[in-house]
């Protein structure tokens, strides 16, 4: 039996998104383009998938709705979509992306690469408690701003961000506002129109659907210049559409949304209850902000030890944590988002990130605090010896 | 007897693949570990810990069925093993850097990374082998690693295990092939694992501090105390050492000492590249001694053939005594004490004695 705490990595598909797939992946092979009836129905179930999905955000209408790979592809297409299309439509007069210190990789490294090609790219810091310093965001935008992003919670701390607060800032400046909300969907309700934003990023496998499908709201009327080029998705997405996962994705929005408040208070729950435990241990911090965190995340530093370390000793134990975001695999190196909250380096590097999600119970919870103190204590005595 | 839980240090070569697969065959539960020994993910050479070889062990224990993870020990690694193998050659001796590893990395912090873990054992894919408590010689004496693990003290022989270590490199092969490792034909890794391209003079000067004195360059002698000619700097020599010295001259020259106080490099003929014994010091013993003398077979470098000695132990030095003369015995490297297959002892050659 494994205790699984890393919900904010990936989620365990559930088994009616399974079922729903099946279908998909034997007989209703048919291209959702083709003219025939084997495509039609194909064509017919994305679509479903797509009211599904539109639903959970609170879209006005589900073709705003564009279906991607995932939560990185659905960025990408966010910000240098907009990005390229407003410096052309403005022949070059906004050129600026402004975004934060504490995005997930796929923007980071995004927005060094559109740098390179000529962008301005602005990184607003945060406070120590993770939540991004909104005046120094909203002192970068100008008249040269195209576009702005920020998620709508930290995949490491989970912090909420005022993203409302910003979008308005940015249409004020004549800007587009883009939020990763990957990490919030089915956490919490997301309602496009009431944080006003024009594009707004999510992922099917961290809602319980699988791997390899997500979407990008596009606000009705935004032009986006395309990153994969093709007619599919109104020719804002090429590439023929994934019907399986997009309909394992459609049914995962569906069953979130139904769940959502339940789901939040159980999270929660079993979130204070480990922050209880976790904090009764001697030399153990919980980062971020107390309260204005996704119900699902806490995010701790344990002085003295290796954060990779321990979590090789809990899955050891079969309990499944993880230390840095699960891109970053072996390197001790601290987290480009505790380092912009001034956490330094040595109290970084020996944190664990805990996520609860559909599935987890009391029993998990129990069994990681179990074996944590013990596993501390070991590792704690090795790293003093070395 | 229960299942016992076996930490096995994966370099990502075939000797570690076998080893963690025998471990694993034989019921106990196998934890693959590779150590990443470069704060630069990015090197491009073939190092232990590199990405291409963490790749490779992580699809063997996959293939095997195990657990694996990385381990991040830069910082160690640069501090026991990088830091000690500049100031050697900077200080004009030759330091045996896997020596180091072996008693800090793999059998010092992993060993307690081991015990964090719950780990019973920690098996690694060195050709020697373990019989109560004691080190022995592996069963292939062409393959026998012994010599770096002479420093291993009785905690980590009692807990170290070289599954290898009874088997002869083509049947390690062999197996590897019948298992579908994809290791199983990579080639044997023979230079230092962080030095790329065999430069040591390339790595030390670019990892020493700037006029280090070890760089700078000085007079080649003779005993005599003859000028020959000049040196680039101690670090680019190892005593027995023929080529690169640019002497031009009837008979071929050797580095017959490095003297660091003169900055000189001393050369000599053939027959002054030999010594009757040797000065050891860092001594450690498989058992307890502070003094006495005793008969022993000395081995100076990997793959020598150990050389019948008797060593006087005056605490923490000991002096040995070559029944013939052995060549090019050069200060830094080990000199491991052997009685048949047994390590009984061993340290650093601090000087070679005429």
């Amino acid at each position: 039996m494994t205790s699984y705490l890393d919900h904010n990595a990936t989620t365990p598909v559930r088994p009616e998104v399974v079922d729903a797939m099946v279908p998909w992946l034997r007989d209703g092979y048919g291209n959702p383009n083709s003219v025939y009836s084997l495509g039609q129905r194909a064509r017919a179930a994305i679509e479903r998938a797509r009211e599904q999905a539109a639903s959970l955000l609170g879209a006005s209408d589900a073709s705003e709705i564009v279906f991607t790979s995932g939560g990185s592809e659905s960025d990408v297409l966010a910000i240098a979509g907009a990005a390229w299309q407003v410096h052309d439509e403005t022949k070059g007069k906004r050129k600026t992306i402004v975004t934060t210190k504490i995005e997930h990789d796929a923007i980071r490294l995004l927005g060094a690469q559109l740098r390179r090609r000529g962008l301005t790219v602005l990184e607003a810091g945060c406070a120590a408690d993770g939540i991004v310093d909104a005046a120094e965001l909203k002192s970068m935008l100008d008249d040269a701003t195209a576009v702005v992003s920020v998620m709508h919670s930290n995949n490491e701390t989970g912090v909420l961000q005022p993203v409302a607060e910003f979008a308005a800032a940015a249409r004020a400046a004549g800007a587009l506002f883009h939020t990763d909300a990957v990490q919030s969907l089915g956490k919490l309700p997301i309602d496009v129109k009431a944080l006003g934003v024009d594009l707004l990023a999510v992922s099917g496998h961290k809602v319980n659907a699988p791997k390899g499908v997500g979407a990008l709201w596009i606000k009705r009327g935004t032009r986006l210049s395309p990153v994969v080029t093709g007619h599919q998705e109104k020719n804002r997405r090429g590439g023929t559409e994934n019907t399986a996962s997009i309909v394992g994705f459609g049914l995962a929005c569906e069953l979130a949304g139904r769940e959502l408040s339940h789901a939040g208070s159980h999270a929660l729950a079993l979130r204070k209850k480990l922050e209880a435990g976790v904090l009764r241990i001697k030399g153990a911090r919980l980062n971020g902000h107390p309260d204005l965190r996704l119900p699902n995340t806490a995010h701790f530093s344990f002085d003295g030890v290796d954060g990779h370390h321990l979590v090789v000793a809990l899955d050891l134990e079969n309990v499944c944590v993880s230390s840095g975001p699960a891109c970053s695999s072996g390197a001790s190196t601290p987290s480009h988002v505790l380092t912009a909250m001034g956490i330094p380096a040595a109290q970084a590097t020996g944190s664990i990130r805990v996520s609860v999600g559909w599935g987890s119970n009391d029993a998990d919870a129990d069994r990681f605090l179990a074996v944590l103190p013990k596993a501390l204590e070991k590792l704690r005595a090795v790293e003093a010896a070395a | 007897m229960s299942r016992r839980r076996v930490l096995v240090a994966m370099s990502g070569g075939v000797d570690s693949s076998v080893a963690a697969a025998m471990v694993h065959e034989r019921g106990d539960e196998a934890v693959g570990v590779t150590m990443k020994l470069l704060a630069r993910a990015e090197t491009g050479f073939g190092c232990c810990g590199s990405p291409a070889d963490v790749d490779d062990a992580k699809r063997v224990a996959e293939r095997i069925g195990i657990a694996h993870y990385v381990s991040d020990m830069a910082e160690i690694f640069a501090s026991k093993v990088i830091r000690p193998y500049l100031d050697a050659y900077l200080g004009g001796t030759t330091p045996n850097p896997c020596v180091e590893c072996n008693r800090s990395l793999k059998f010092g912090h992993m060993l307690a990374l081991s015990a964090a873990w719950n780990c019973d054992a920690v098996a690694t894919g060195h050709y020697a082998r373990v019989a109560n408590g004691r080190l022995l010689k592996s069963l292939d004496q062409n393959k026998d690693q012994s010599y770096f693990l002479y420093s291993l003290d009785a905690k980590a022989l009692a807990k170290a295990e070289f599954p290898v270590g009874s088997m002869t490199k083509d049947a390690v092969r062999e197996k590897a092939r019948a298992l579908g490792l994809k290791t199983a034909d990579k080639p044997e890794s023979m230079e230092t694992c962080f030095v790329p391209n065999r430069d040591v003079r390339g790595f030390v000067e670019a990892n020493a501090e700037p006029g280090s004195a070890g760089l700078a360059p000085g007079p080649i002698r003779d005993r005599s105390g003859k000028e020959l000619g000049r040196h680039t700097g101690l670090a680019s020599y190892t005593v027995g050492q023929r080529s690169g010295l640019g002497l031009s001259g009837p008979e071929p020259r050797y580095v017959v000492r490095l003297d660091a106080a003169e900055n000189a490099v001393i050369v000599g003929g053939t027959d002054e590249v030999w010594s009757k014994g040797i000065t050891v010091g860092a001594l450690t013993w498989n058992g307890e001694r502070n003094g006495g003398t005793l008969r022993a077979e000395v081995r100076i470098r990997h793959r020598h053939t150990p050389a019948g000695a008797s060593i006087e132990v005056n605490g923490e030095t000991a002096t040995v005594r070559f029944d013939e003369p052995q060549r090019a015995a050069a200060p830094g490297q080990a000199a491991v004490f052997y009685t048949g297959d047994e390590v009984i002892g061993g340290g650093t050659i601090l000087r070679g004695d005429a």
